[in-house]
């Protein structure tokens, strides 16, 4: 029955479902049809089910609309009713059409993420081969811990980076012409975001002006058309709201100017042309930022560099990241966006030392400061100059003994006299060879060969299956303790089960293989002993809790 | 066999140890293998390995219980060339000069050596951990001597008769990881029980350790097994390395324990939980 906070999206009368007449209902999150005169919903799909929507084609009598399912499953409705009939189903159509994707997407990611990790994971594939299609354990167990490690990562990754903005958006739209005479201007939303970010005074207009005076479509038309926008900025004093933008722009250009650029190593001032004399070089005048002196086409040139710095600051400043919302806010920008300026303004020198030091020196090749160490306090100390060395029987000499053999070493080396010819006899050295080679008495360790030389790969392959199928249900299985809910217990028992049903499908043949093969080692012994300590741990659990009850 | 270049040199240093005490002992036990025997196998060994290459170097330091000595080089060897000349020890046999003055001056070395031997009775252990360390020295300032151009790949054999001594643990423990950064092998030839610290030593720096069961035959071990370096090795059939117990003593009772608790501070090891440190509090 339709839950009192659901929210009924649209109503329509006179359907009919299987031959009867009724109402279907269209809510937030399903679609619902109940037979005419009863209260019950007879039909209702969560919009989450439903795969897609097919409509009967336009010349047919009969105006219907079907839903399929994810099941295969179909549902068909008839509208009946004569007169509005088609405009009944069409409305149905396009409020499903509206919804049906938002509920798809969910179903959907979930199935899609679940392959993908499979199709990534060889092993973790090999992992569900072996215990959920053999159903020995469930698939719903399977994907419990695995997914949510998933969905977190989804979630931290959204952290949006910041797009920073190309120099060139401006150009970048391109006015193409209409054919008579018009422009066509192409404008993303991209590109908008990019002007409101780099001419905050725009965006400023914006929210001014749209949409209680002019729909967007005129303010961006009103916009290509200010000279504002064009390459000569000629304030013609136009009554255009974007003359206050042009104001407002120069205000920013001069505050930049006058902060300078805070960089101690650079002197832009030198870069100013300089005449040699007259006649070489410009004018012989000194140049001045006024725009009295200078002839038209200067003027426009200087109005072009003007506006080309203007923007190159911007969007510096918009790139950023900082928020810029008064030019005094601008002007401070330029200043900590060119080097390393990271003290405050104030000080001069301290920055032109910190630029230096970072020019001179590398992070890496300092020296390690001497840590502050602590010191060790030991009461007992000695126990250090022996270490975790065991006590052996050490022998007693006494000191008659100590004397007597070093006088008699004395007395040996006194007259030494190395004679390399007889050092040691041929049969002594040939008992040594015997002794040195395969199978003589300081070789018996090599007899054994090693185990994974002896085992077929194939055996060796199935046998890391083993162990991660089972080492995963051996997971699952230890994870329930300690057992508080009943929800533990019921999967305490059916884990000791699913143990059990793995050991006899997959452990004991494998087993029953290796030994046809005659290979004599024991390659299951440790699996075994795994199991047993599961069974052992079930065992004593259900016995405490007989106990308890009883 | 690799053919070595003219720029790579090999270096072997020899630690003997002649504890007197030790030795002496071992005159009265088994007369047929005395020091001297000892001395003139590792003799051969020396002259044998340098002999393999012409650019092959040679160290034998002995470890006495008193101090650490190079029987070779020694410092008269350098100024010394004059007069060593002169009591011209030609052996007579046409050997190689360098090899027969070699082993005289081994000869006079262990000989000043042991006469110099004073009775003592609480210095009865061989000083090894401060021999290796004279070695890892030495090594080091050859490898700083080297012309432009030449490289070095040197190790340590240790010939150990006398028994292990604990007190030298952690010193022997550093001279192991020294060595192990520096890629110098310490390889281990035993004549009597087996040396933990040496097995560990042999285990850490990637050398081989052998205890040998017939004294008598110890120049044909040490041929067979411990001339080749590191890269022939490879491509020899050796004694497989031994199995070595890296299971810690508890400072308490000094057992071997499998599983203890560390204090958080000193580290020590204790095999039985308490909350105070015996050693640091």
């Amino acid at each position: 029955m339709a839950a009192l906070s659901e929210e009924v999206l649209l109503v329509v009368k006179r359907v009919r479902q299987r031959k009867q007449d009724g109402t279907l209902y269209l809510m937030a999150e399903r679609i619902a049809w109940g037979p005419e005169g009863k209260d019950r919903f007879t039909v209702s799909h969560l919009y989450a089910d439903i795969r897609c929507q097919k409509i009967s084609p336009d010349g047919k009598a009969k105006i219907q609309l079907q839903l399929v399912l994810h099941t295969g499953e179909s549902t068909n409705l008839h509208f009946s009713n004569e007169s509005t009939a088609l405009k009944d189903r069409d409305a149905a159509k396009d409020l499903l059409q509206q919804l049906l994707p938002k509920f798809k997407k969910r179903a959907n990611k979930e199935l899609e993420e679940k392959n993908r990790m499979l199709q990534e994971d060889p092993v973790l594939f090999q992992l569900y081969k072996d215990l959920v299609v053999c159903q020995v354990i469930s698939a719903e167990e399977f994907w419990a811990n695995r997914l949510s490690i998933n969905n977190v990562d989804h979630s931290l990754s959204n952290n949006k980076q910041e797009v920073g903005i190309s120099a060139a958006f401006l150009a970048d739209i391109r006015p193409q012409t209409d054919g008579c005479n018009g422009l066509r201007y192409n404008l993303t939303s991209d590109i908008i975001e990019s002007i409101f970010r780099t001419y905050p005074a725009v965006k400023q207009k914006y929210g001014e002006n749209v949409p209680h005076n002019l729909t967007e479509k005129e303010f961006w038309t009103r916009f290509f058309q200010s000279h504002y926008f064009h390459r000569d900025r000629i304030n013609t004093g136009l009554q255009d709201i974007f003359s206050e933008c042009a104001k407002l722009d120069e205000k920013g250009l001069k505050s930049m100017v006058f902060q300078g650029v805070k960089n101690p190593m650079v002197d832009l001032l030198s870069l100013e042309d300089k005449s040699l004399e007259e006649g070489y070089g410009s004018n012989s005048t000194a140049p001045s930022t006024s725009n009295t002196n200078k002839t038209v086409k200067e003027n426009s040139n200087s109005a072009i560099i003007k506006r080309f710095n203007h923007h190159s600051t911007m969007v510096l400043a918009a790139g950023s990241g900082k928020k810029a919302d008064a030019p005094n806010g601008q002007a401070c920008e330029t200043s900590s966006t060119d080097g390393n300026s990271r003290d405050s303004d104030f000080f001069q020198p301290p920055i032109k030392k910190v630029k230096i030091q970072d020019v001179i020196e590398y992070e890496d090749l300092h020296r390690e400061n001497g840590k502050k160490t602590v010191a060790l306090n030991l009461k007992k100390s000695d126990r250090y100059s022996h270490g975790p060395v065991p006590l052996l029987p050490q022998q007693y000499t006494t000191s008659q003994d100590i004397v007597n053999s070093v006088n008699c070493i004395k007395h040996e080396i006194a007259s030494y006299k190395p004679c390399l010819t007889q050092v040691m006899s041929s049969s002594t050295a040939s008992s040594a060879i015997a002794a040195l080679s395969p199978g003589g008495v300081l070789m018996q360790a090599l007899a054994q060969q090693a185990i994974n030389q002896m085992v077929p790969n194939d055996v060796q392959e199935e046998m890391k299956h083993l162990y991660t199928a089972a080492g995963e249900l051996l997971r699952h299985f230890w994870s329930c303790f300690p057992v508080n809910t009943p929800f533990l217990e019921e999967k305490v028992v059916k884990m000791r089960s699913n143990l059990e049903r793995f050991q006899m499908t997959k452990l004991r043949p494998f087993q029953e293989k290796v030994q046809r093969q005659y290979l004599s080692t024991n390659l299951t012994g440790h699996l075994e002993d795994m199991f047993q300590m599961a069974y052992n741990k079930f065992h004593a659990w259900q016995t405490r809790r007989m106990m308890r009850k009883t | 066999m690799v053919m070595a270049s003219e720029d790579e040199v090999s270096l072997l240093v020899i630690v003997v140890d002649v504890n007197p005490i030790w030795w002496g002992q071992q005159a009265n036990r088994e007369p047929q293998f005395t020091l001297s025997k000892c001395l003139d196998a590792v003799m051969v060994m020396g002259n044998s390995h340098l002999v393999m290459t012409r650019t092959n170097k040679l160290a034998i330091i002995a470890s006495h219980c008193q101090e650490s000595h190079f029987l070779y080089p020694c410092k008269l060897w350098k100024s010394g060339d004059g007069h060593g000349d002169d009591n011209a020890s030609t052996s007579g046999d046409g050997k190689y000069e360098l090899l027969s003055v070699a082993n005289d001056f081994i000869a006079e070395e262990i000989k000043n050596l042991m006469s110099r031997t004073e009775v003592k009775g609480n210095q009865t252990d061989t000083l090894l951990a401060g021999s290796l360390a004279k070695a890892l020295c030495y090594i080091h300032r050859v490898a700083k001597e080297l012309e432009a151009g030449q490289e070095i790949k040197s190790r340590i054999l240790v010939v150990k008769a006398a028994e292990d001594c604990a007190l030298q643990y952690m010193n022997f423990m550093n001279v192991i990881f020294a060595a192990q950064k520096q890629s110098i092998l310490i390889d281990a030839c035993v004549l009597d029980s087996d040396s933990g610290l040496l097995q560990q030593a042999c285990d850490i720096t990637g050398g081989l350790y052998l205890k040998i069961p017939q004294k008598i035959a110890l120049a044909q071990y040490l041929l067979w097994v411990f001339l080749p370096d590191s890269d022939q090795r490879s491509q020899l059939v050796l004694p497989p390395p031994v199995h070595v117990d890296y299971r810690a003593a508890c400072f308490c009772h000094r057992n071997l324990i499998e599983i203890g608790y560390v204090c958080s501070v000193c580290l020590s090891i204790f095999c039985n939980f308490s909350p105070i440190c015996t050693t640091c509090e």
